[in-house]
């Protein structure tokens, strides 16, 4: 009697294991076969992946990116200089343009363990098509990252945006990228791109709108330095 | 408890309306009592105040790394601090899950529970039920201090923060459970906790492993399906990873967590009465 009991009871646990697996949704991630090795990065991510850890790892590539891209390039024969004419340094103080060459991994590698991390993906394609002048690898970034957020309206808005840019158009790319603009935990260095080429098209309105919001939002000193600095050339020229 | 007692004891006619106090009295009597020693025991033992005062470090660096992602800082917080709540919390807990028996009978306690009218499943029950709130205390403990913490730096979180700490529980509560399992049949605490370890990291894998099953054809096939189902499926709780579209529902979640939770209580009650003491 106790054995039918067990057996019973293995039974119907058996069969509500094999029912729950049916309601069970599939992966939300991409294959751990789409995560490529950058900065000998095998162990970290092997622990992102069996810990369930993917967005404290993502975090924490996305950190190493911003100081992969904030520290001055040092390469023989490349003099870093403001690209005043295309305005594609975000900085103006001769960073942000330059080679960077592990900075696409680096990006893909971010994209790769966390998908869903929109504003490192922004921030990556926006640093790539309008400072560092290369679209394609920044549309390449979005299109990866929209396999798995196919509905991401921020990543389609920027594709369109790195579509204009090659038209010369700054005012057109600053209006498309205004919805963006407006969101609340829109990556800084975007509104900084979106004050410049409100300003180069003219509209000096909406960019001392930009760079106001960038103050009062912006926990980043030096973006939040350049603004003001911008702040008041702009007064400046209005007087 | 008291009050549910009387409650329970006022109704007139117990035959009728069965209730789980008229049925076993003394079982659930027994229960409370070893859960609250098992609480009592876990809480004196200085690991706690060890883990208490690395989490409180731990947490306090991530502030360091929160100030380093500049705008990033509220996800940086957010993340790493409930990363390492769910580590503490398990390790302290597979700790306690893989010491709980083993202890009891080398130190011959165990002899002297048995020697009283102590049922072996309510013994079991009382054990697992005392890790239960363990885990729950150190989680709310640690999620007071996280909490405080990034108040402090002007981010207050939202309702998902309080649905991400119940599935780290659950996480918690299910490996507890087969830890307390495997520890009546492993040769050493260490084994139970490795083994406990590999179940765990196997279990974030779950959602991989179904899509290369799904790949492979004929019996290994067949096998690999089956061998895919006794893994629990620890992804299903990982919201402060995955995005809370992706996430199934709560009562899913539950009654996922209850089902591994009593399979391994039963699992556990079947070898528990073969065992002599």
């Amino acid at each position: 009697m106790k054995k039918c009991f067990y057996a019973a009871a293995a039974a119907v646990f058996t069969g509500l294991l094999f029912f729950s697996s049916s309601g069970r949704p599939a992966s939300a991630f991409p294959p751990p076969s789409a995560l490529r090795e950058v900065r000998h990065s095998a162990l970290e991510d092997m622990l992102a992946l069996s810990l369930g850890a993917r967005r404290l790892f993502a975090d924490l590539w996305f950190i190493r990116l911003m100081q992969y891209y904030g520290t001055q390039e040092q390469i023989a024969g490349v003099e870093e200089k403001e690209d005043a004419e295309h305005g594609h340094c975000h900085h103006g103080m001769g960073f942000g343009t330059g080679k960077y060459p592990e900075f696409t991994a680096l990006s893909r590698h971010i994209a790769a363990l966390d998908p869903y991390f929109k504003n490192a993906i922004l921030y990556s394609a926006g640093s790539l098509a309008f400072n560092m002048d290369r679209p394609d690898e920044a549309t390449d970034l979005l299109n990866y990252a929209l396999v798995n957020t196919p509905r991401e309206w921020k990543f389609l808005i920027m594709l369109t945006a790195i579509g204009y840019s090659k038209s010369s158009e700054p005012g057109k790319v600053a209006q498309i990228i205004a919805p963006l603009v407006r969101e609340r935990d829109c990556p800084v260095m975007l509104k900084q791109l979106a004050a410049f080429l409100n300003k180069k098209a003219g509209n000096y309105a909406a960019a001392a709108e930009i760079y106001t919001d960038m103050i009062e939002t912006s926990r980043d000193p030096f973006y939040t330095r350049k603004a003001e600095e911008e702040l008041r050339k702009m007064k400046g020229l209005r007087r | 408890m008291n009050g549910l007692k009387k409650i329970f004891k006022s109704v007139s006619c117990p035959a009728l309306f069965p209730t789980p106090y008229s049925l076993f009295p003394g079982c659930l009597d027994t229960v409370r009592s070893v859960a609250a020693e098992t609480f009592r025991e876990s809480v004196k033992n200085r690991f706690f105040t060890i883990f208490a005062v690395f989490a409180a470090c731990a947490i306090y660096a991530s502030l360091l790394v929160g100030v380093m992602a500049v705008d990033e800082e509220a996800r940086v917080l957010s993340d790493l601090g409930l990363g390492l709540m769910e580590l503490m919390t398990l390790a302290y807990a597979l700790f306690h899950a893989a010491m709980a028996i083993p202890r009891e009978v080398e130190t011959k306690t165990i002899y002297l529970v048995f020697s009283r009218p102590v049922s072996r499943p309510a013994y079991l029950l009382g054990k697992a039920s005392g890790l239960y709130l363990l885990s729950a205390f150190m989680l709310s403990v640690m999620a007071a201090i996280h909490l405080s913490l990034m108040a402090l730096r002007g981010f207050p979180p939202g309702l998902v923060y309080f649905h991400i700490l119940a599935c780290i529980w659950l996480k918690v509560i299910i490996i507890t459970s087969l830890a307390l399992f495997i520890s009546l049949f492993s040769t050493s605490p260490v084994s139970t906790m490795v083994i406990s370890g590999i179940i765990w990291t196997l279990g974030h894998f779950t959602p991989e492993a179904r899509f290369l099953v799904e790949k492979t054809a004929g019996f290994s096939g067949r096998l690999l399906k089956g061998a895919a189902w006794l893994i629990p499926d620890l992804q299903l709780y990982n919201l402060r990873d995955a995005p809370l579209a992706a996430a199934p529902g709560v009562w899913f979640q539950f009654a996922y967590a209850a089902l591994w939770a009593l399979g391994s209580y039963g699992a556990a009650v079947l070898l528990f009465k073969k065992k002599e003491f």
